[in-house]
């Protein structure tokens, strides 16, 4: 999953890590990707991460959902297959409204589920090997890119010297 | 910063002042050039009488809510509703002035009338006890919301604990009188205009509707002092919630109306569908205004992530919602009230002109009697660093 060189910095806390995120970034170093066990605040905003699209996918499949829904109530209740039920009329919205709502909630639903696994680029069989085994427990990682390992090396141990680490390799 | 007080001005105590009399001026104006009878008159009553007691109710009702669930962020809020609540006085004294067109608003006053339906009801829906019902919301709900302003004023004074605690015990005691007295207080005073008609969903169709506009009246308050240079430290996050809020709500209300009005429709009972028969044949035009305000206008005006942070296109969305929800209300009580009478005319927009006015003047100098800012409340600074 790593194609290229990358330096490891890990933390024990998120405090530091946002410090060190900072400070990197204004040193312009390419940071390949900062790993941790839960979100922390401040995050997204320090590595200018823009915001996710998905809302819009669950809007526009909801939408679709909706129009799903209610046509095809609508033609099997007028052209498909016509039941006079309670007496009320063959295209009936009131009676519709329960269904198209529930449909549009389920498309935008799993549709939001798989645009963020499709993002993620998770798929069934899927393997990697973390680069840091206790980054589910309680380790932070920044991942820095480095074409040269050992001048990067130099240069991010002196840019994080005050910072609290627990490893850069 | 944390001192600041809103200065309600003399030329605006004057303007409002001016617009309320001017406002009733015209109004007897109306009355006596369209004579649209003692039914409508009295409708126009009872309707802004709910309406503006239901935006104090709401405000209240969402202090309540945030403080049962110790919600931290609408800290920096809290003066604006809790100067809200103290139009419940004023309300109390015109909510018992229904007593002089009683018998020109509910048929089930009239004695000589004697019908099964009616009759069968007589033990709830009997003047005297019509009247102690309202000595009881009123005093329960004045007292309520008593408390909890004293208590906010003790913890601005002393800072001690013990009044943060009791914010949530007075919070609690409000909600459960609150929920039993608001639907109570909607079928003795909506509901029983067509005594015939009954709907189970009806009590939390209106507590609904008060909710939503009283956060809707709630960001305009905000939109207003922060135009007028205070309220700096409300930001973009705490202008989000209150939008989110407002969305939620107002589809919450949608799904209300809407649970109402299927049942109706597919139960296809005739007792049940005079009430939605009326409003479908002879106010067509306003019962789908109704319906395309109150949730198309918020639905698709704060869906955004960005619309629901500017507090400019907010207010607008919220000013339109509290209109949608007086014609809300106006469709409730006035096809019943008044029947062939009932329309939208001088006298209801003066009338509402006239209780608006007398609304936010008590509210503001409320609002002026006191710090905009609750000091020495532990939350105070969690609302004041809040991310949404």
């Amino acid at each position: 999953m790593i194609q290229r060189n990358n330096i490891l910095i890990s933390f024990d806390d998120e405090v530091p890590l946002l410090q060190a995120v900072r400070k990197l970034r204004d040193n312009k170093e390419i940071i390949t990707d900062v790993l941790s066990p839960f979100p922390v605040h401040g995050l997204d905003e320090a590595l200018s991460i823009k915001r996710s699209r998905i809302p819009v996918v669950g809007f526009i499949f909801g939408a679709i959902g909706a129009l799903l829904a209610f046509g095809f109530q609508a033609w099997v209740f007028t052209v498909s297959y016509p039941l006079i039920i309670g007496g009320k009329p063959f295209f009936s919205v009131p009676t519709f409204i329960p269904i198209t709502f529930e449909v549009t909630v389920l498309f935008a639903g799993l549709s939001m589920v798989a645009a963020m696994l499709i993002r993620s680029k998770l798929k069934p069989e899927i393997r990697f090997e973390p680069v840091e085994e206790r980054i589910t427990d309680d380790r932070f990682v920044i991942l820095v890119e480095a074409e040269d390992e050992e001048t990067t090396l130099s240069r991010i141990r002196s840019l994080l010297s005050g910072i609290h680490t627990i490893e850069i390799r | 910063m944390m001192d600041e007080q809103f200065d309600f001005k003399q030329k605006y105590r004057n303007l409002l002042l001016i617009l309320i009399a001017g406002g009733i001026l015209v109004s007897l104006a109306a009355i006596f050039i369209s004579k649209p009878g003692p039914s409508r008159i009295w409708a126009n009553v009872l309707l802004n009488n709910q309406y503006f007691m239901g935006l104090s109710l709401g405000a209240a009702f969402f202090l309540a809510v945030h403080r049962v669930a110790q919600s931290g962020w609408h800290t920096v809020l809290q003066r604006l509703p809790d100067a809200m609540t103290t139009f419940l006085p004023v309300a109390f004294v015109l909510m018992l002035l229904i007593y002089f067109g009683i018998h020109n608003l509910y048929s089930w006053t009239d004695n000589n009338v004697s019908d099964k339906v009616i009759e069968g009801k007589k033990a709830w829906l009997n003047i005297p006890f019509f009247f102690i019902r309202i000595v009881i919301y009123f005093t329960g709900w004045i007292v309520l919301t008593r408390m909890m302003r004293k208590n906010s004023t003790a913890l601005m004074i002393s800072s001690d604990l013990k009044y943060h605690n009791r914010k949530i015990l007075f919070a609690g005691l409000y909600l459960v009188f609150y929920g039993i007295t608001v639907s109570a207080s909607s079928w003795d005073w909506i509901m029983s205009l067509d005594a015939h008609w009954y709907s189970t969903l009806f009590g939390w169709y209106v507590l609904i509707g008060m909710f939503v506009t009283s956060l809707a009246f709630i960001t305009l308050l905000i939109w207003l002092l922060k135009r007028l240079g205070y309220l700096k430290y409300v930001r973009a996050d705490h202008v989000h919630d209150m939008a989110i809020l407002i969305f939620a709500f107002s589809i919450f209300w949608t799904y209300q109306w809407f649970a109402q009005y299927e049942l109706i429709w597919y139960g296809h009972l005739p007792e049940e569908t005079s009430y939605y028969i009326t409003r479908l044949h002879h106010f067509k035009v306003i019962f789908f205004i109704n319906l395309g305000v109150n949730f198309i206008v918020p639905f698709f005006g704060l869906i955004t992530f960005k619309a629901k942070r500017q507090i400019g296109w907010v207010a607008i969305v919220a000013a339109v919602v509290l209109i949608g929800h007086w014609l809300d209300y106006w469709l409730m009580i006035m096809p019943a009230a008044a029947g062939d009478k009932a329309g939208i005319g001088l006298l209801e927009i003066c009338m509402t002109l006239v209780y608006g006015c007398l609304f936010i003047f008590i509210v503001l100098r409320s609002l002026s009697t006191g710090p905009l800012v609750v000091k020495n409340d532990p939350y105070l600074e969690e609302s004041l660093n809040y991310e949404s």
